[in-house]
């Protein structure tokens, strides 16, 4: 197969098959979620305050009251690359095609200067928490390989894509780049529900802490019945 | 930039084994602790409802550190194991390998993380040196309780026997001893102590008043730290000043048979913390009370206030911290406070587990405002304001204390220096024992008083002696 037939199959089938694996994968997520929310603790949760939840996790579209002391660069860095790994997968002129012929969706376009803009700016953002992650001993501690490999792993289709549509400072032939690009993008797809960047559908339930604090009545009883039941028995 | 595997970067910066942890446990671990930590761990996820928080963590936690620099003790210690999300990481990996099909998976493929006892005994120790204060919850982006964590890897290494002494022997004379409670104080003791609080008041507040002790049918049951019967006289009687000068000596009863509102359980073991707070509800419910009164006290407050509705549902009695109720009466008219007998510079200490959750933050300054000529905040304050260093049980145990002044405290320690203030309002037992021996440590001229000790004074006592005239005799007194 040609490269450009690659390409072809890139956009088309392996497109369709791994964002699919996205959405199934990430659908299960939350799905598994509101399951344990609705039918296992429904009932029995008591006095929690939804709205003042909500108030919180909304607070962080925005955290500026959030900054602390010691985490200022990094905190603006991540916000920042956020920004544009939201914005330009979603309403880039040349995704917005994708978006139409795969799901329907017409989706308003961000002019060509903002997308470079936004592009370069998550680029350097992502290279800059790449390289505090390394740099910064704190951070290397809590560090395992797939929080670096993640890292590169958004850093490419965003590079691969900027590199394809500016043939001036693109070093490989469009099609190279181009297939790069997809397959970075679609390698992200198939990833998300399996690593750290399914935090994009569980954020919402990390922060109901409340709830899980909620412990169940009984279980005690029954955790220590069975495990030291065994032991007695044993003796 | 080398690639390390878990085990490695846990060898570069865990400390040594020293098969010892750093405080006594009642029986030492035997063999076979990791095979018996997986078994209860296995347990725990079958019958609690962890499975899905622990899914949820794991497949989310970012690792950007910034728990790291909201956390008093990590910024007093440098050490990388007070970090929140390496502490939580070990149970998290601990989860992912043993526990999860993707652990499974990836085990077959690449050298896995495993278990060992060495960190067993690092869990054993880093799960202590947190204070469950939380503060690293409110700075994640993510949410993630680091507490909650702590608490899960406490409870599941009580379980397998590894528990500070100091707490276990405590929640065992509280659950099956004679006396019922933590610090081991019979009824006879009780009877006794209110007696001379009786005489204390009648002496100095001029009011004849004899503690109800197992009435029934009252509005209140109060429960306080039992410790506060033989250390804080002040904090009690200014409860009971409030009580009388409201109207409410009626209203009110101590039970015998259940006076202690400690709950050890909130630290480290969810299946206590539930048997603790049944036989304080079989104790409401025995003298028919209404609902719950607790003292000052933080965590006897939090686990009344939060886990009586969880663990009794439909049964639960609603729960009050007197800090509320002193409140309403001071906003109803029902008492009147001196604003001329308090004139040192007071400030406030928040409670993490009245404070962290937003639920008592602006009450108890409302009632110092009103009578306080001086008061001051401290920065941060509220929900965000630092532990006293002594929390999550740590407070109770001898042989952290050199680990609570020198790290835990230290942040808190400066806080209160900066406040410059004379007297640190702090009302819960637990951070009282601790902030005191701050101030002591650190030399900083202060005192800490429960917020009742101060309304003691200022207190217009119906029928008794104002609070110019109490403060004129106390000063006749003082050494």
């Amino acid at each position: 197969m040609t490269i450009d037939s690659w390409i072809e199959f890139a956009k088309g089938p392996l497109f369709a098959v791994t964002f699919m694996v996205m959405v199934l994968g990430l659908g299960r997520q939350v799905l598994l979620q509101f399951y344990f929310l609705g039918v296992k603790k429904g009932r029995r949760l008591r006095n929690v305050h939804w709205k003042q939840v909500a108030r919180e996790t909304s607070s962080w579209v925005v955290p500026v009251r959030h900054m602390e002391p010691g985490t200022g660069l990094f905190s603006v860095a991540s916000y920042l690359m956020h920004v544009g790994v939201l914005l330009v997968p979603l309403f880039l002129v040349d995704h917005i095609a994708l978006w139409n012929a795969f799901l329907g969706l017409h989706l308003p376009a961000i002019g060509e200067g903002t997308a470079d803009a936004l592009t370069l700016l998550t680029i350097s953002c992502a290279i800059l928490l790449l390289v505090m992650r390394l740099l910064r001993s704190r951070h290397r501690l809590v560090s395992r390989p797939a929080d670096y490999l993640l890292l590169m792993a958004v850093l490419l289709p965003f590079l691969s894509g900027y590199l394809a549509s500016h043939p001036g400072v693109n070093p490989c032939p469009w099609n190279v780049m181009m297939l790069t690009h997809l397959l970075s993008a679609e390698l992200l797809f198939v990833l998300m529900p399996f690593t750290k960047l399914a935090h994009v559908v569980l954020f919402f339930f990390d922060r109901i802490s409340v709830v899980h604090w909620q412990l169940r009545p009984g279980a005690g009883d029954r955790v220590a019945e069975a495990l030291y039941r065994k032991e007695v028995g044993a003796r | 930039m080398e690639t390390q595997t878990i085990a490695a970067k846990r060898d570069e910066i865990a400390t040594p084994a020293r098969r010892a942890f750093p405080y006594h446990v009642l029986e030492k671990p035997g063999d076979n602790m990791v095979d018996r930590f997986l078994e209860a761990f296995a347990w725990v996820l079958e019958y609690t409802d962890y499975k899905p928080l622990l899914d949820s963590y794991c497949r989310s936690t970012a690792k950007c550190n910034r728990c790291a620099v909201a956390c008093p003790i990590l910024l007093a210690s440098g050490d990388p194991r007070d970090i929140p999300c390496y502490r939580t990481n070990l149970l998290l990996d601990t989860y992912r390998r043993y526990f999860t099909m993707g652990g499974w998976v990836k085990a077959r493929f690449t050298t896995p993380f495993e278990l060992t006892e060495e960190l067993l005994y690092e869990m054993g120790d880093v799960f202590y040196r947190c204070t469950v204060c939380r503060r690293c919850t409110r700075s994640c982006p993510l949410g993630f309780d680091h507490g909650l964590i702590t608490r899960l890897g406490r409870y599941l290494l009580s379980l397998v026997g590894i528990v500070p002494k100091a707490l276990q022997v405590s929640v065992q004379e509280q659950l099956e001893g004679e006396t019922h409670n933590t610090s081991k104080v019979s009824r006879a003791g009780l009877l006794d102590v209110l007696s001379f609080l009786s005489e204390e008041m009648e002496e100095s507040l001029g009011v004849k008043l004899d503690f109800p002790t197992d009435e029934t049918d009252r509005d209140y049951v109060f429960f306080c730290a039992v410790s506060d019967y033989l250390m804080e006289p002040d904090t009690l009687m200014g409860n009971a000043a409030v009580l009388y000068a409201a109207g409410d000596w009626d209203r009110w009863t101590i039970g015998l048979c259940n006076y202690d509102g400690i709950n050890y359980g909130l630290f480290y073991s969810d299946w206590h913390l539930e048997q603790i707070i049944k036989r304080l509800v079989a104790e409401v419910d025995r003298l028919k009370g209404r609902s719950v009164l607790i003292g000052e006290c933080g965590h006897a407050s939090r686990a009344a206030h939060d886990f009586i509705p969880t663990f009794m549902g439909q049964r639960a009695p609603p729960v009050r911290n007197f800090m509320e109720y002193t409140l309403d009466c001071l906003r109803a008219g029902k008492i009147s406070l001196d604003p001329d007998v308090v004139t040192e510079r007071v400030t406030y200490h928040d409670p993490c587990n009245l404070a962290r959750s937003g639920w008592i933050v602006d009450q108890p300054r409302e009632i110092l405002r009103s009578f306080c000529r001086d008061y001051v905040d401290m920065t941060p304050k509220g929900a965000d304001n630092y532990c006293c260093g002594g929390g999550g049980g740590l407070v109770s145990i001898d042989e952290l204390h050199d680990f609570r002044m020198e790290i835990a405290g230290k942040v808190k320690a400066e806080q209160i220096a900066r406040t410059g203030a004379d007297i640190v309002v702090a009302p819960c037992a637990n951070c009282k024992k601790q902030l005191k021996e701050l101030v002591e440590h650190y030399e900083i001229p202060c005192t800490v008083v429960g917020l009742h000790d101060l309304v003691l004074r200022a207190i217009e006592i119906p029928g008794g002696k104002s609070p110019a005239e109490r403060r004129a005799e106390a000063a006749l007194f003082a050494i």
